[in-house]
């Protein structure tokens, strides 16, 4: 023990002053905490960051063998209620599809993942912006109001020939869309 | 000055402040992460507060299984490599793969260097033997003259095959300065069009598992190779990695790929 502590005297000016900046700070730390919340908050909100809505896993030496990712599967597909799901991977040292067809006003879903290594799946000119990570499935919803032509470079380094990587999007008008969609389950613009 | 002894204590009145604040906003922060976002995403439906958490949280979903999936209608490879899948394979197997690639010898070459533009296999990764001999059993890669050749290999034969080969002597690559530069396409690939420099995956640059050594291979049968790519008759590559750097390839760069990789010593 170290015997009685000094008693602080409330009436020490030194002491009051201290203390006061003492608060000061601590609520300005506290302010950038809950600055740094909101904006989180209001980033989610509007979509500017798409976290992750639910984690599924994916055995990634084995999408070509069997389960949703095998080539055949690849591609857009039309779902009951009118969305449209876009399965794609990315391999060194492409995706697949290399070019992704979907249709302007409706509701896009993308279920993406890697073969191999760490890629990026960004498409230019929006905010679809994910990482495709081995052994994980990386999912995100979009809408596109126009027709566009889009390019999607891997923006993850994943190896020597990463440069070289990238992959086309299309966004082609709904009556378009539907009528490529009447004969074919697995959409791609692969020529 | 407050006393050093007792800062950490719960008699303090900072300390009780700093935790409580702390506390307070990690159960906000919380309960904006888990519970308020996720329903403000579009597919998203709140299905009770602890089904929120672990979303959020991590936990692994199964994945949906009403989705219908679209086979090919085309056999694809069924090959799967694991790390080391080929490691460990002793002399019993190169010896065993030795007598078995008695029958290989007449269009693949006593040692594994071919004479007849059929490809070498002297050196070559055993992943990639052992994955073609798979492909043309299974009938992912078709050839009138391999598929009865393999037909009465079991897994373990091809392994051996594939020791066999491992274990001779490669071609070394050849590529003397009087024969000029190497090819854009072999070293830097053509970004604009998706296309990755050969090296990166053949050797060179990088090596990827199951990409075959090229060096002193004859061009003819890279480039009968690349154009089956090309127009999709080959498809026993793994999720079309070589279909989507082939497709985009002009003649020229499948002719230079070729000269290049079929360099030998004199």
């Amino acid at each position: 023990m170290t015997g009685d502590p000094p008693p602080s005297s409330p009436h020490d000016p030194g002491a009051e002053h201290a203390l006061r900046i003492e608060r000061r700070w601590a609520s300005v730390a506290v302010l950038i905490v809950i600055f740094l919340i909101v904006m989180a908050a209001v980033a989610g909100v509007h979509q500017a960051t798409m976290p992750q809505l639910k984690l599924e896993l994916v055995d990634p030496r084995t999408l070509h063998v069997s389960g949703e990712f095998i080539e055949s599967n690849l591609g857009t597909a039309v779902e009951p209620d009118g969305s449209v799901t876009v399965r794609a991977i990315g391999q060194q040292y492409s995706f697949v599809p290399q070019c992704i067809v979907v249709p302007t006003d409706t509701v896009v879903h993308f279920r993406a993942t890697s073969g191999d290594v760490v890629h990026g799946f960004l498409i230019d000119g929006t905010n679809l912006n994910t990482m495709l990570i081995p052994g994980f499935i990386s999912t995100a919803t979009a809408r596109f109001s126009t027709p566009i032509e889009s390019h999607m470079p891997c923006h993850e380094y994943c190896g020597v020939g990463h440069e070289g990587m990238w992959g086309k999007v299309k966004v082609i008008d709904k009556a378009a869309f539907e009528k490529l969609a009447a004969d074919r389950r697995r959409l791609t613009c692969v020529d | 000055m407050s006393d050093e002894t007792a800062a950490l204590s719960p008699r303090d009145k900072w300390f009780r402040a700093s935790v409580a604040i702390t506390a307070g906003i990690a159960i906000v922060a919380a309960a904006v992460g888990f519970i308020w976002l996720p329903p403000f995403q579009a597919g998203a439906r709140f299905q009770g507060v602890w089904n929120a958490i672990c979303q959020a949280a991590g936990l692994a979903q199964p994945a949906p299984t009403a989705a219908e999936v679209v086979t090919a209608g085309y056999k694809t490879t069924g090959v799967v490599f694991t790390p080391g899948m080929f490691q460990g394979a002793g002399a019993e197997s190169v010896g065993r793969g030795a007598t078995l690639a008695l029958r290989c010898t007449m269009c693949h070459g006593a040692r594994g260097m071919s004479q007849a533009n059929s490809p070498n296999l002297a050196g070559q990764y055993a992943a990639v033997v052992y994955k073609e001999l798979r492909d043309y059993k299974s009938g992912a890669r078709t050839s009138a003259i391999m598929q009865p050749l393999v037909v009465g290999l079991s897994d373990q034969d091809m392994r051996d095959l594939a020791a066999y080969y491992d274990y001779l002597p490669r071609p070394p690559a050849y590529h003397p300065a009087s024969a000029g530069p190497p090819p854009e396409i072999v070293v830097s690939g053509a970004t604009m069009r998706n296309i990755p420099p050969c090296a990166a995956c053949h050797g060179g640059l990088d090596n990827k598992t199951g990409s075959p050594w090229l060096d002193g291979q004859p061009a003819p049968y890279i480039k009968a190779q690349l154009e089956a790519f090309k127009n999709g008759t080959r498809r026993n590559d793994i999720s079309e990695q070589m279909r989507n750097v082939a497709r985009n390839m002009t003649p020229d760069e499948i002719d230079a790929a070729a000269r290049y990789y079929s360099s030998q010593p004199p």
